[in-house]
């Protein structure tokens, strides 16, 4: 069982975000960064997989500038086996990207390649289908099930109203949701063990691609709320507003 | 009006920070295990990686990451940085700005009254910084040297065989309010090491069990301040250092003010009280909050926005608070821990990192000499301590801070004729009680309504902090006895944090929004190690 984990480096969701001059990208000083939320889905059921197989090897991918190092080693100190750096600048077009990790990936003999179903900062949702497709992979997107029985994959996916299974032959591709497991944290064997452990860094060379970001504009303030009242005597002036003001009623 | 005495409310220190157990099989085994990544721990782990490169060191933090729970004015002598990094220029250093003028006012509730700059006071060559950036930035350093930093892991206890420590015990993760196991815990690891460097910074639990157990005394007590700091985006820069005396604090009570510029665009303002004061109602931070509206400050901050809030303890006892020793078998405290600060030059992190460095170094030479058993020969560091920089220039400030303790007017007339004499006069001690000896008057007091533009809540404050501690943690707060409703209301207006509240005659605890100031550890109820990752998380402290 060989797993890839495409991995991408986001702002921690409390962090205080600034738009940069020229508009178009945050300002990241002094932001703190995180592994992508949904990524750490994917690094756990990597890790998870290959414990229940009692073998195999699992390979933590990134593009980006060296920052994005730091985030690799966390995948390493969470139990990944090995780490690789694709060192360049990604691209504001998806494409770019998937044809870069695409590439590392193909000829690497893995069994399963894992996303997150979507990184917190960009929302592009772009990256595992394309890298699919450009494998000629089988994709199931925003997984919250995932199971691997005789060379095949089961995997639950969340639709309206329901549960939707689906099965595959492997190799195959999988962008992960909530729901799929606990990520766990880092140990600190874990974080000793990742200091050791294989770390390759591959420069990479992407397209700009077609796609350009225009702006960058942060969402407007939200007006302060307004405190009614307390308890049961508050209820008529609120009563009233709801209708009036908010017209929700 | 009513009185209150701390001490006779408060919890003892509980006995399960000192464990007399066999490490458990998974230990981690280390050569030197630094409790605590501050700028002592850091600047200790990158003097050992450095001089004994093969040395396993490892550096236990409690925040989330480095820099999280670090605190400070702050106003930093480069000197420590410089001798740690002889071949970095200083443009290197993740300073914020140079001072480049200074000025010292008297407050009054209207208007404030320049005064000369105290001669200790001067900061001329001096930087200002973030202290959460500076360790960020150390914390860099010494990974690469090859440091293991190990944050969101706090030290629970020591572990102990005989008289000697042999290593630590971190705390349990991902347990429920009554302490279960939850799907994400995560069993306590303990880590073995030659040498346990205890570098907890101000309030340390390890360290006041370690001397309790170890019976390691100190000519006075220590004693502590409290101090509450926000930063501020604000429209136009400030052109000089603040310091402040006087208003909004009452004639009884020791402390003052600062406002730093930190870049065009930001400044760190903050109020420090020492927490010998006498009034049960004071409390700093809706004192800082009153003190923003003041005409001295109200005009730099309109229009600004606060960008992030914080409160901490500083070690005030200075040189006659400096435990007996330093070092034991297998042990030693660094930095804030130990007491190490400069009360009238507002200054401790540069002597930190020094105390970081000499004790790496004394690490070094007993590791060498006496092998696994090196622990044993530690008292070098004492020895280098006492005839450093450090105790040199805390010697001659001895008495300054103690002078004040019976009121203001007189602690500035003698602290003038300290300064004189460099130390001599009046010749001697003079004695202090701990903080919690002093006995507080209650009375009736105004609530405070925060404007929510320059002024804001507790509830607010601690939002700014970063802190978003799961509501189901274990409470890590130890309430002592008799709490009655005018104690509930002293630690109340103690917690700059609203983690106690009083509710009728009781008292309510919010364990979550604790901050980890250590102020009720001083005064009231006993802060313990809880999950890692907790409290707060500054990123321009």
């Amino acid at each position: 069982m060989k797993i890839a984990v495409c991995l991408r480096r986001t702002p921690d969701t409390t962090a205080k975000i600034v738009i940069a001059a020229g508009g178009t990208s945050i300002d990241e000083t002094g932001v703190k960064f995180v592994p992508n939320p949904y990524d750490e889905y994917a690094i756990e059921a990597a890790i998870a997989l290959k414990e229940k197989a009692g073998a195999g090897e699992t390979v933590v991918v990134a593009l980006g500038a060296d920052s994005v190092q730091e985030t690799l080693r966390t995948a390493l100190a969470m139990g990944i086996d090995r780490a690789v750096h694709l060192q360049g600048n990604a691209s504001a077009d998806g494409l770019e990207n998937a044809r870069a990790l695409a590439d590392h990936v193909r000829g690497g003999g893995y069994d399963l390649v894992l996303f997150g179903k979507l990184a917190v900062d960009d929302y592009g949702q772009q990256t595992g289908a394309m890298v699919a497709e450009l494998l000629e992979l089988p994709c199931a997107t925003a997984i919250t099930m995932l199971e691997i029985a005789d060379g095949r994959a089961t995997v639950e996916r969340e639709v309206e109203g329901g549960v939707e299974q689906a099965t595959c032959a492997l190799p195959a591709v999988f962008t992960c949701d909530k729901g799929l497991n606990n990520p766990r944290l880092p140990s600190l064997k874990g974080i000793m063990a990742a200091r050791k452990k294989p770390f390759d860094i591959a420069p990479v060379t992407v397209a700009a691609g077609a796609v350009t970001v225009a702006s960058l504009v942060l969402p407007p303030e939200r007006a302060a709320g307004r405190i009614v009242g307390e308890g049961a005597a508050a209820v008529p002036a609120l009563m009233q507003l709801l209708v009036s003001d908010a017209k929700v009623i | 009006m009513g009185v209150v005495l701390p001490v006779r409310h408060q919890a003892p220190l509980p006995t399960t920070l000192i464990r007399a157990e066999t490490p458990r099989a998974e230990a981690i085994e280390l050569d030197v295990l630094i409790v605590g990544g501050g700028p002592a721990g850091l600047a200790c782990a990158i003097q050992l990686a450095r001089s004994a490169p093969d040395l396993g060191v490892g550096v236990l933090e409690k925040a989330g990451s480095l820099g999280e729970h670090s605190l400070s004015g702050a106003v930093i002598n480069p000197i420590a940085l410089r001798a740690l990094f002889p071949d970095k220029p200083d443009s290197e250093f993740p300073f914020r700005q140079r001072v480049e003028g200074e000025a010292v006012y008297f407050m009054t509730a209207a208007g404030s009254l320049r005064i000369p700059t105290p001669p200790t006071m001067k900061n001329h060559g001096n930087y200002t910084v973030s202290l959460c950036e500076l360790v960020r930035w150390l914390g860099e350093q010494a990974e690469a040297l090859g440091v293991n930093i190990f944050p969101g892991f706090p030290a629970e206890s020591l572990l102990v065989d005989g008289q000697r420590v042999i290593g630590v015990r971190t705390v349990a993760g991902g347990l429920d309010r009554d302490r279960n196991p939850t799907d994400v815990f995560q069993e306590p690891t303990d880590l073995t090491a030659k040498v346990v460097v205890l570098a907890e910074g101000t309030r340390g639990p390890l360290a006041q069990a370690w001397r309790d157990w170890q019976q390691v005394g100190s000519d006075n007590p220590q004693i502590f301040a409290l101090g509450v700091k926000e930063v501020w985006e604000i429209p136009q820069p400030l052109d000089r250092v603040i310091h402040t005396l006087g208003w909004p604090l009452p004639r009884d009570a020791f402390g003052g003010s600062w406002c730093y510029p930190m870049g065009p665009n930001q400044v760190s303002i903050g109020l420090v009280v020492g927490l010998d004061y006498h009034d049960a109602g004071l409390d700093v931070h809706e004192s800082l909050q009153r003190m923003k509206l003041h005409p001295l400050f109200r005009g730099l901050l309109q229009g600004g926005t606060l960008l992030e809030w914080g409160a901490k303890t500083i070690p005030e006892g200075g040189y006659y608070a400096i435990p007996h020793r330093l070092s034991g078998d297998g042990v030693m405290m660094i930095g804030d821990t130990a007491g190490l600060v400069d009360v009238p030059s507002l200054k401790g992190i540069h002597y930190a990192m020094e105390s970081g460095m000499l004790a790496a170094t004394a690490i070094v030479a007993a590791l060498q000499q006496h092998g696994g058993g090196g622990g044993a020969h530690l008292a070098a560091y004492d020895q280098a301590v006492r005839q450093s920089r450090i105790v040199g220039d805390m010697h001659v400030t001895r008495n300054m801070r103690l002078a004040f303790k019976d009121g203001f007017v007189g602690g500035v007339v003698k602290a003038g004729l300290m300064t004189i004499s460099r130390g001599a006069f009046p010749g001697g001690r003079i004695a202090m009680a701990a903080d919690a000896e002093a006995p507080r008057e209650t009375h009736a007091d105004t609530p405070f309504v925060p404007d929510n533009v320059l002024t804001f809540s507790k509830v607010d404050a601690v939002f700014k902090s970063g802190n978003a501690t799961r509501d189901t943690i274990p409470s890590h707060l130890v309430v002592g006895r008799d709490i009655t409703g005018d104690v509930a209301d002293f630690y109340a207006h103690l917690c700059p944090a609203g983690v106690y509240e009083r509710q009728g005659d009781t008292l309510r605890v919010n364990p979550p929004n604790c901050v980890d100031c250590k102020a009720t550890d001083v005064l009231g109820p006993r802060w313990t190690p809880r999950e890692g990752g907790s409290g707060p998380r500054y990123r321009l402290m």
